[in-house]
C-alpha cells in the first residue's frame, strides 16, 4: 500500500537499529541535557540579557569553555558542581534546583566518556532507522511493533496477549469514531473467521463519517475553537462552518500537508478556493475583545501573540510564547526571532476591538452564489442610504425640528407634578418620582434594552414584575398611567393587574375583534369592562395613557384619544391595597408613570414623543455621545423628519432587518485576510508591551531552524511551506506524535506540546522518527497512518495490568500492555446517548444547548441586547447530539464537559488532564442527560431484551460494553432490579417521576413500576467504571 | 464497620492522588487531596510555618472608589471642576471612555469621613459597620495593578497575569495546601446578587479556573438554590436508601473488574462515588440556615436569610471556613460606577457594609479570624477626575489602576494598621506601593508558602503565580 518514496527521502539518513553490542555510554542527548536544561539554561543558556558571568551551556562552544573531554576532574563545570563551599557550588541555593548525586555522576562519567555532544534531538531532521531485529518475530503485525519489542526485550519486559475481540472491537471503534460498537457489529467480528477480520473492521470504522469527528475533536482543543468571543462580554461568534471543515477534512482524507497550508495560509493559495479560505479560520479562533474602554492596539498585539504561540505549539511543538518578554531561557529562540514569526500574522486586516455583533472582521460568508449575490446587493443598498442619511440636508432638517422642541427641564419639572411612581427602566427597577416606590422581580431578573425610544425593560411571559404599593387604593381618586409598550407576543396579552380588580389585557375570546397585526385593549374596572376600538399593534412601541377623572376612564395611545366601547357596565371601582403587578406579558416597556391627576393634552404629546429625544436635544451637538447622536437621529428620522428622509429610513429599516435576517440564515466565519494598503509593521517589542515598541523587524522563520525553502514567498504561504518541507525537523514528529497519543493515552513525547530543551525526551526515539518519515513516505497520508497505529500488535494488546507490572511502569511508557484510560468528556456523554438509543447521529451544524442546570449563564453574564447570555436549552433532536456540537462559551464552558476535563478553549491545548473526582460521579448519577439515557435503555431493556432478568441485563451489557455478563454481575444487578421493582411498585408515583426526566416520554406500553426500576439498573451499568473506560 | 471502610477508601484515594501527581509532573506540593478527602493531611507545600490557614476572598468587582471610601482627600474641595494638573497624569494611558472627553475634571467626593476606633483609620460615612472593626483590619491605600480593563483587571488579580490560561490564587492554594475537609471540595466559589440597578460586569470561570494545573483544582461553584452543586440531588422519584443500593452494587461491579484489570482508577473511581454520596449531605447540612441563632441575623443583617444575598454568602463563608474549606472566594459585582456614583456607591455599601464587618466580627468570636485570612477589595480603584456630567452632587468615574485600596483582616495580618499614601488626587502613590504581584506573594506568605517555589512545569517552564515578580511585604504582617 506504500506510494513510491518521493525524491528527497535520499537525503533522510538511514541510521542502524540498536546497537545491542556497544558498552552503555552515557546518552548524551536523553541523560545529560536534560539535567543541563532543568538546572543550568536558566542563567546560562540561550537568553542572551541574563547570561551569568558570561557562561552558555546549551551550545557546544559554550559548554567545552567550561569542559575538559575526558577530565571531569580537571573541568571548571564539573568543579563548580561539585564545590566544597556552598556558596560556590552550582547550581546556587536559591535557584531553588539540585542535582543529586546520582545526577552528578552520570555528568563525570559524561565527561570522562569524552563529552560528546549532540544538537538537540528534536532540530535535527527525523532520521529513518530500520526496525530493529527482535527476537519474538512473530508477535510483530507492524513495523511498529518491531521498535516497541525491541525496547520491551531489553528491559526484560514481555507484551500482553491480544485483548479479546469484544474489547478489541469496542476500543477500536470508540478510538476511530468516539462510538460504541454496535451489537451486531460485535457479533460479527466475534464470529468472523477470516484472517483480516480485524482489518476489515478497521477499514469500515475508517471510512464512516464518526471517523471525521472523533479525529476533529483533539484539533478543536488545539485550535482553541468556541462559539464565543471570550473576552469579557463573551457573545457569540459563527465558527462551525470551520468546524465543519475540520470533520470534512479528517473523512476526505485531506492530505496533511494540504491540511496545514490551507489552515495557515489558504486565502493566499493562488485562486484560493472558498473552503481554502474557510480553512484559514484557525487562526481567527483566538479570543476577541470589545470590552468598552478597551485600547485596540494593545488587543491587535494580544491576537497575534496567540496566534505565534498556538501555531508554533501545534505544529512545531515550541513554546514560542516564552521568548515574547526575552530571549527563550531553553530554546533557541530569540525575542527578535518571536517577533520576527509575529510579523508573519501581524498583516491581517483586522480590527484591535471588534466583534460587538457576531463575527469580527475579516471574515465571509459560506454561502450559495445565489445568497452571496442577495446579500451583496443588499448591503450596497443599505449603505447608500445610510450614507444619503448621513448628509447635510438631513442635518439642517434636523436642526430646524431641534428648535421646536420643548426645553426638557421645563417640561420635566411640569411633568413632575402629581407623579407618584416613575420607572424609567434605564437598567434599574428603582423609582425615581421621589416616592422610592421600587418595583421589583419576582422569581427572575429583567433584561435592559434598546428600544427605538430609549433603554426599557424587556419581559417575558413567565416573568413578574411587582411595582411599588400604596396607591389607586381609593375610588374616586383621579390617576393617570402612561408607558409605552412594545408587545412582541402575538397572542393574549395581559399588561397589569391589580389584585384582579384594575386589569389590562388584550385578544381575549369571541366578542372583541380580532387584529392580524394587533388586538384591542381591554381594561377592567371592577365589574366594569372597557374595550378599545383601535389595536394596539404587536412589536411596535405605542404610547399608552390610561386616565380616570374621578369618573370617566378616558384611554390614548400615542397622545391621540382611543374610542372606547362599554363590554360591561357597571360602576369604576377599581381600589384595592394590592399592588400593580405586571406578568404574562412579553416584550418591552418604557418610561412607566401614574400620576394621581389626569394629565392634559399637551403634558401626553411630549410624554409620548418620547421625553428622551427632548432631554437629548438639548445637549448641545457637538457634546452629544454616539448613542445620544444616533437615537435622536433615529427618532427624527423615524417621527418628525420630512416624509422623503421618512421613506428612505423605512427603507432601510425593512433592509437592515432582512439582511440580518438573512445572515443568521447564510452562516459566516471569520478568515484570514491580508491588508490591502500599508500592512502593519512588526517591532520588538520591550517585555512584550506593546507600548514599547523597538527594533522594526521583517517576518522570517527562527534564525535556529532552517531556512525558507527556495522560492518561497516571505509570508504566512512561505511559513505554511517550510512546515510542510519534509526536511523539517519538528512539523511531522508533532503531528505523528499527537495521533499516537491519542489511542495510548501518552505520546511517545509525553509532552506533546514541548519538544524543547525542557520536553520530555521521546520513549522511543527511532519509532517517533520512523513514523515521522512514514507520514511523508505515504505522501502524508493521514488515515494510512491511524490505521497503522491500530493494526498494530502494541494496539492490540489487553490492557490488563498486574501490581508488579504497575510497579515497574505505572504510566505504561513501556507498552507492555495497551493503556486503559477513562474516554475524553465529550464521548462520555456520546457513549452514554449511543448506548441507550438516544444519540442523534447527525454530522455537523451549528452548536446546540443540550440539557444544563438554569442559570449558569446567567449568574454571570452581562445581559442586556448583546448575545449568548441567556442560556436556552434546544429542543427534541438537538438536545441528544454528539458533546462536540455543545456551545462553546468559553466564560461558562458546558458544564458537564467540563466537569469530565473538557477545556475551555481560551488557549491552545494538546493534552487533557485525565481527572477523577465526585463531581464526575454527581454528573453521572444525577445529570438529566444520564438519568434520561438510562430509562431509554431501560426502556429498550423491556422492549427488546427478553422477558427474564438475566436477559435484559445481557442485553443492556453487550449494548454499554459489549460483552456478556459474568454471572456474579448478572445476579447482582437482577437482585437490584428485584429490590427496586418491589418498592416502585408500592410508589407509582415515585416511579412516575424518575421516567419523567428528560424531555422525552416514556414509553406508556410499559409498566410504570418496571421501567423506574430497571431505570435504576441502567444507570449502575452506565455508571461503571468500565463504561467510561477504554479498556 | 462504616468507619473502617471509610479509612481504607480514604488510604487508597490518598496514594491514588499520589500517583496521580508524580504523573502530572507536579513539582514540590505533594499534595494531599481535595474532593478526595484526607482529613489530617498536614499542609504538604509549606515552607514555613503558616498564619493562615484558610482564605475569604471578598471580590468586589467593577472596582470600588477609593477615594470615596477609604481614602479621604479633603484639598480636592477647593479643586471642584478644574482640571486634573497634567503634572499629576504625567501622560499615564487612560481608558477608551474617557480618552474621548474634552476635560477631565476634578470631581470631589461628596462624603464624609472620620477617624474610627483606636488605630484612628479614616473611613467614609458610607461604612458605618466597617468603621467599627477598623481596629481588626489592614487597610491598604496603595496597591496597584498594571490592567485598565475589568476583563484582564480582573484576571490579573486572580490569576497573576491579564491574558487567560493561567491558574486562579485558589486553585495555586489547594494545589499547594490540599484539603482538610473530606466532605467539601476545598476550593468554594460564591456569586452573590448585585443590589444596584447598574449593569453588572460579567464575570468569568477562569477565575477560578485550573488553567493549566488539572481541573481537579478547579473552584466549586456554590449557588443559591436547590441545587447548590452541579447535580448534587438525586433525580425526582429515587430515594436515599435506593441511591445506596444501587452505590453497593455499582462498588461491587467496579471491584470485580479491579481483579481483572488491577487498574488503581477503579479503586478511585470507587472513592469518589462515595464523596459524592458524602456532599449530597454535606453539602445541603451547610447551606441550611435552620439552627443559625437569631442573633446570627441581627450581626449579619436580615438579608442574610435570602440566599444569594452579599450578606448570606458572607454567612456561608464563615460556615465555610468553620468546615475548613480551603479557599473560599466570593464574588459581589456592581461597583463599576461610572456615573451617578455617588446614589449607586451608597446603595452598594448599603448591601455589603453591615455583612462585611459582621464576617470579621463574627469569625474573630469564634476564634477563627486568627488563622482565616479576609481579603476584600476590587481589581482597581477610580479616578479623581469626572466621567460624564459633574455636577455638586454627582459625578462618575472612569477606572483607575495606579492606586486603589483594600483591606484584610485576620490570618496573620497586622490589625489597626492603614498602609501606603497617594498623592492629593488619589492618583499616584507617594508612599510604600504594594503591587497586585506583592499582595499575591503575601497571601501565600501567610498561608505558609514562598511564591518563588509554589511552581508547576508546564509547556517546559516552572510556572507560579506571581509570574516572575513580587514580593512579600513585610511591613503588612503581624
Amino acid at each position: 500500500m506504500r506510494r513510491s518514496a518521493p525524491f528527497w527521502l535520499a537525503a533522510l539518513t538511514i541510521v542502524n537499529g540498536w546497537a545491542w553490542s556497544a558498552p552503555p555510554a552515557v546518552d548524551f542527548g536523553r541523560q545529560i541535557r536534560p539535567l543541563l536544561s532543568e538546572n543550568c539554561f536558566a542563567c546560562h543558556g540561550p537568553d542572551e540579557t541574563n547570561r551569568m558571568a558570561g557562561v552558555r551551556l546549551d551550545t557546544r562552544e559554550g559548554a567545552l569553555a567550561k569542559i575538559k573531554p575526558g577530565d571531569a576532574a580537571g573541568s571548571p563545570l564539573f568543579q563548580r558542581l561539585t564545590h566544597a563551599k556552598p556558596a560556590l557550588r552550582m547550581p546556587p541555593v536559591a535557584s531553588g534546583r539540585k542535582l543529586t548525586d546520582d545526577q552528578i555522576a552520570l555528568i563525570k562519567r559524561w565527561i570522562d566518556e569524552g563529552a560528546p555532544w549532540k544538537m538537540h534531538w528534536s532540530y535535527t531532521p527525523p532520521a529513518r532507522s530500520e526496525p530493529p531485529v527482535v527476537k519474538d518475530r512473530a508477535w510483530a503485525k507492524t513495523l511498529i511493533d518491531h521498535f516497541v519489542l525491541a525496547r520491551l526485550e531489553r528491559e526484560r519486559l514481555h507484551p500482553s496477549p491480544e485483548a479479546d475481540r469484544r474489547t478489541l472491537i469496542r476500543r477500536v471503534t470508540l478510538d476511530l469514531t468516539g462510538l460504541p460498537p454496535a451489537p451486531a457489529d460485535v457479533e460479527a467480528f466475534v464470529r468472523d473467521k477470516a484472517p483480516n477480520a480485524y482489518e476489515k473492521v478497521v477499514d469500515r470504522l475508517i471510512a464512516s463519517r464518526h471517523y471525521g469527528e472523533k479525529m476533529a475533536l483533539l484539533w478543536l482543543d488545539l485550535s482553541r475553537y468556541a462559539d464565543t468571543h471570550g473576552f469579557h462580554i463573551d457573545s457569540h461568534r459563527v465558527m462551525w462552518p470551520w468546524r465543519d471543515w475540520v470533520i470534512q477534512s479528517f473523512n476526505e482524507n485531506k492530505r496533511w500537508d494540504e491540511f496545514v497550508v490551507e489552515q495557515l495560509a489558504g486565502d493566499l493559495l493562488p485562486d484560493s478556493t472558498p473552503a481554502q479560505r474557510l480553512a484559514t479560520g484557525f487562526n481567527r479562533n483566538h479570543m476577541i475583545n470589545f470590552e468598552g474602554g478597551a485600547i485596540a492596539e494593545e488587543y491587535l498585539t494580544e491576537y497575534v501573540v496567540d496566534r505565534v504561540e498556538t501555531t508554533a505549539n501545534v505544529f512545531m511543538g515550541m513554546t514560542m510564547g516564552c521568548a515574547r518578554c526575552h530571549d527563550h531561557k531553553y530554546d533557541p529562540i530569540t525575542q527578535k526571532d518571536f517577533y520576527r514569526f509575529f510579523a508573519f500574522f501581524n498583516t491581517v486586516d483586522e480590527k484591535g476591538l471588534d466583534g460587538k455583533r457576531g463575527n469580527a472582521e475579516p471574515k465571509m460568508f459560506v454561502a450559495s452564489p445565489g445568497q452571496l449575490s442577495e446579500i451583496e446587493k443588499m448591503d450596497d443598498e443599505i449603505k447608500s442610504l445610510r450614507e444619503r442619511l448621513k448628509e447635510k440636508d438631513v442635518d439642517e432638517a434636523q436642526a430646524v425640528w431641534e428648535k421646536t422642541i420643548e426645553p426638557a427641564v421645563a417640561l420635566q419639572r411640569r411633568l413632575r407634578a402629581g407623579l407618584e411612581m416613575h420607572y424609567d427602566f434605564e437598567g434599574g427597577l428603582e423609582d425615581s418620582s421621589g416616592h422610592y416606590r421600587a418595583a421589583k422581580m419576582l422569581a427572575s431578573e429583567p433584561t435592559y434594552e434598546s428600544t427605538p425610544v430609549g433603554r426599557g425593560v424587556r419581559l417575558t411571559v413567565d416573568e413578574k414584575m411587582q411595582l411599588g404599593d400604596g396607591v389607586l387604593e381609593d375610588d374616586k381618586q383621579p390617576f393617570t398611567l402612561a408607558f409605552h409598550v412594545r408587545p412582541t407576543h402575538e397572542r393574549t396579552v395581559r399588561l397589569f393587574d391589580k389584585g384582579s380588580v384594575l386589569q389590562a389585557h388584550t385578544g381575549v375570546s369571541g366578542y372583541v375583534p380580532y387584529y392580524k397585526r394587533g388586538a384591542p385593549l381591554t381594561l377592567h374596572f371592577g365589574e366594569r369592562k372597557v374595550v378599545s376600538e383601535a389595536p394596539l399593534l404587536y412589536n411596535q412601541v405605542t404610547h399608552v395613557a390610561i386616565l380616570f377623572d374621578g369618573q370617566q376612564v378616558q384611554l390614548f395611545f400615542d397622545a391621540k384619544p382611543v374610542g372606547l366601547q362599554v363590554l360591561n357596565d357597571a360602576p369604576v371601582r377599581f381600589a384595592t391595597r394590592e399592588p400593580l403587578v405586571i406578568r404574562e406579558f412579553q416584550g418591552h416597556l418604557d418610561d412607566l408613570r401614574l400620576y394621581s391627576r389626569v394629565l392634559k393634552q399637551d403634558e401626553l404629546t411630549p410624554l409620548a414623543t418620547h421625553l428622551s429625544a427632548h432631554r437629548t436635544s438639548e445637549i448641545p451637538p457637538g457634546k452629544r455621545t454616539r448613542e445620544e447622536r444616533d437615537r435622536l437621529r433615529g427618532y427624527f428620522l423615524t417621527h418628525t423628519a420630512p416624509a422623503q428622509f421618512r421613506d428612505m429610513a423605512a427603507r432601510l429599516k425593512k433592509l437592515e432587518t432582512e439582511r440580518t435576517h438573512l445572515g443568521e440564515v447564510v452562516p459566516g466565519a471569520m478568515v484570514m485576510a491580508e491588508m490591502k494598503e500599508k500592512p502593519r509593521e512588526s517591532f520588538v517589542l520591550r517585555r512584550g508591551d506593546y507600548r514599547n515598541k523597538t527594533d522594526r523587524v521583517e517576518a522570517a522563520v527562527p534564525a535556529a531552524l532552517p531556512p525558507l525553502p527556495p522560492g518561497a514567498p516571505n509570508n504566512r504561504l512561505g511559513l505554511a511551506r517550510w512546515l510542510t518541507d519534509p526536511s523539517h525537523p519538528l512539523m511531522t514528529r508533532v503531528t505523528v506524535n499527537r495521533f499516537w497519543q491519542q489511542y495510548f493515552g501518552i505520546g511517545l513525547v509525553k509532552t506533546s506540546e514541548d519538544f524543547g530543551s525542557q520536553g520530555e525526551s521521546p520513549s522511543h526515539p527511532e519509532l517517533l522518527d520512523w513514523l515521522a518519515t512514514e507520514l511523508i513516505c505515504t505522501n502524508w497520508d493521514v488515515k494510512a497512518m491511524q490505521k497503522l497505529m491500530v493494526m498494530s500488535a502494541t494496539y492490540r494488546q489487553a490492557s490488563k495490568s498486574n501490581p508488579a507490572l504497575q510497579e515497574r511502569d505505572p504510566e505504561n511508557r513501556l507498552l507492555a500492555r495497551m493503556s486503559r484510560f477513562r474516554l475524553p468528556a465529550e464521548l462520555v456523554r456520546d457513549n452514554a446517548l449511543a448506548s441507550s438509543g438516544l444519540l442523534n447521529a447527525a454530522v455537523g451544524g451549528p452548536s446546540v444547548f443540550p440539557y444544563q442546570p438554569a442559570g449558569l449563564w446567567d449568574e454571570l453574564a452581562f445581559g442586556r441586547e448583546f448575545t449568548a447570555q441567556k442560556y436556552t436549552p434546544s429542543h427534541g433532536e438537538d438536545l441528544y447530539r454528539r458533546g462536540m456540537y455543545s456551545f462553546w462559551k468559553r466564560t461558562v464552558p458546558p458544564a458537564a464537559l467540563v466537569t469530565f476535563d473538557a477545556p475551555d478553549r481560551e488557549k491552545c491545548l494538546s493534552r487533557r488532564a485525565v481527572t477523577n473526582t465526585p463531581l464526575q460521579a454527581l454528573a453521572l448519577m444525577n445529570d438529566p442527560t444520564y438519568v434520561e439515557a438510562a430509562r431509554h435503555l431501560a426502556q429498550r431493556m423491556l422492549r427488546d431484551g427478553g422477558r427474564k432478568p438475566e436477559e435484559r441485563i445481557a442485553f443492556a451489557y453487550q449494548r454499554v460494553l459489549a460483552r456478556a455478563p459474568e454471572v456474579r454481575e448478572t445476579a447482582l444487578l437482577a437482585r437490584v432490579a428485584a429490590q427496586q421493582t418491589a418498592r416502585y411498585a408500592k410508589d407509582e408515583a415515585a416511579a412516575r417521576k424518575l421516567i419523567s426526566t428528560g424531555e422525552s416520554k416514556p414509553d406508556a406500553q410499559l409498566p410504570v413500576a418496571d421501567l423506574a426500576a430497571w431505570t435504576n439498573v441502567a444507570t449502575m451499568i452506565l455508571n461503571l467504571d468500565e463504561a467510561i473506560t477504554k479498556e | 464497620m462504616q468507619d473502617i471502610r471509610q479509612e481504607v477508601e480514604l488510604a487508597l484515594t490518598r496514594r491514588q492522588l499520589f500517583s496521580r501527581a508524580a504523573r502530572f509532573g507536579l513539582g514540590i506540593p505533594a499534595l494531599s487531596s481535595l474532593l478526595s478527602g484526607a482529613t489530617n493531611a498536614p499542609a504538604s507545600a509549606s515552607h514555613f510555618p503558616a498564619k493562615a490557614r484558610r482564605v475569604i476572598f471578598l471580590h468586589q468587582s467593577g472596582g470600588p472608589s477609593q477615594m470615596d471610601l477609604f481614602d479621604p482627600k479633603p484639598a480636592m474641595k477647593a479643586m471642584f471642576g478644574s482640571e486634573l494638573p497634567g503634572t499629576v497624569r504625567m501622560g499615564q494611558r487612560i481608558t477608551g471612555m474617557t480618552s474621548g472627553q474634552s476635560a477631565l475634571p476634578v470631581a470631589p467626593s461628596v462624603f464624609q469621613f472620620a477617624q474610627h476606633g483606636k488605630s484612628g483609620a479614616w473611613m467614609s460615612e458610607l461604612l458605618p459597620h466597617t468603621a467599627n472593626v477598623v481596629d481588626d483590619l489592614t487597610i491598604i491605600k496603595s496597591l496597584h495593578t498594571d490592567a485598565i480593563n475589568h476583563d484582564p483587571a480582573i484576571t490579573f488579580i486572580q490569576t497573576g497575569s491579564q491574558q487567560p490560561g493561567r491558574p486562579s490564587l485558589g486553585t495555586w492554594v489547594t494545589y499547594g495546601l490540599g484539603s482538610e475537609n473530606k466532605n467539601l471540595p476545598a476550593f468554594v466559589v460564591l456569586l452573590s446578587t448585585s443590589n444596584t440597578p447598574i449593569n453588572d460586569q460579567p464575570l468569568f470561570s477562569r477565575l477560578w479556573g485550573s488553567g493549566f494545573l488539572p481541573s481537579n483544582y478547579q473552584g466549586v461553584r456554590f449557588r443559591s438554590g436547590a441545587e447548590p452543586v452541579l447535580y448534587l440531588k438525586d433525580p425526582d422519584g429515587l430515594d436515599r436508601s435506593s441511591r445506596r443500593l444501587m452505590l453497593d452494587g455499582l462498588e461491587q461491579l467496579n471491584r470485580m473488574r479491579h481483579e481483572a484489570y488491577a487498574d488503581p482508577e477503579i479503586e478511585t473511581r470507587i472513592a469518589q462515588f462515595e464523596m459524592a454520596y458524602r456532599m449530597q449531605s454535606s453539602v445541603p447540612d451547610l447551606m441550611d440556615l435552620w439552627n443559625e441563632p437569631e442573633s446570627t441575623f441581627k450581626l449579619y443583617g436580615e438579608e442574610a436569610r435570602k440566599p444569594g444575598t452579599y450578606a448570606a454568602n458572607c454567612l456561608l463563608a464563615r460556615r465555610l471556613a468553620e468546615r475548613d474549606v480551603r479557599f473560599v472566594q466570593l464574588y459581589h459585582r456592581g461597583w463599576d460606577q461610572h456615573n451617578e456614583l455617588p446614589r449607586h456607591i451608597a446603595m452598594q455599601c448599603r448591601g455589603t457594609d453591615q455583612a462585611s464587618a459582621a464576617l470579621v466580627t463574627d469569625l474573630k468570636q469564634r476564634g477563627l479570624l486568627e488563622d482565616t485570612l479576609v481579603v476584600w477589595g476590587g481589581e482597581f480603584g477610580r479616578t479623581i477626575y469626572c466621567q460624564g456630567k459633574l455636577t455638586e452632587t454627582s459625578y462618575g468615574r472612569d477606572h483607575h489602576p495606579r492606586n486603589f485600596a483594600w483591606w484584610l483582616a485576620g490570618g496573620g495580618m497586622k490589625a489597626g494598621l492603614s498602609y501606603g499614601e497617594t498623592d492629593d488626587f488619589s492618583y499616584n502613590i507617594t508612599k510604600d506601593p504594594v503591587h497586585v504581584h506583592d499582595m499575591q506573594a503575601t497571601i501565600l506568605h501567610l498561608l505558609g508558602m514562598d511564591h518563588t517555589r509554589l511552581t508547576y512545569k508546564f509547556q517546559g517552564r516552572w510556572f507560579r503565580l506571581t509570574d516572575v515578580h513580587g514580593n512579600v511585604t513585610r511591613q503588612l504582617l503581624a
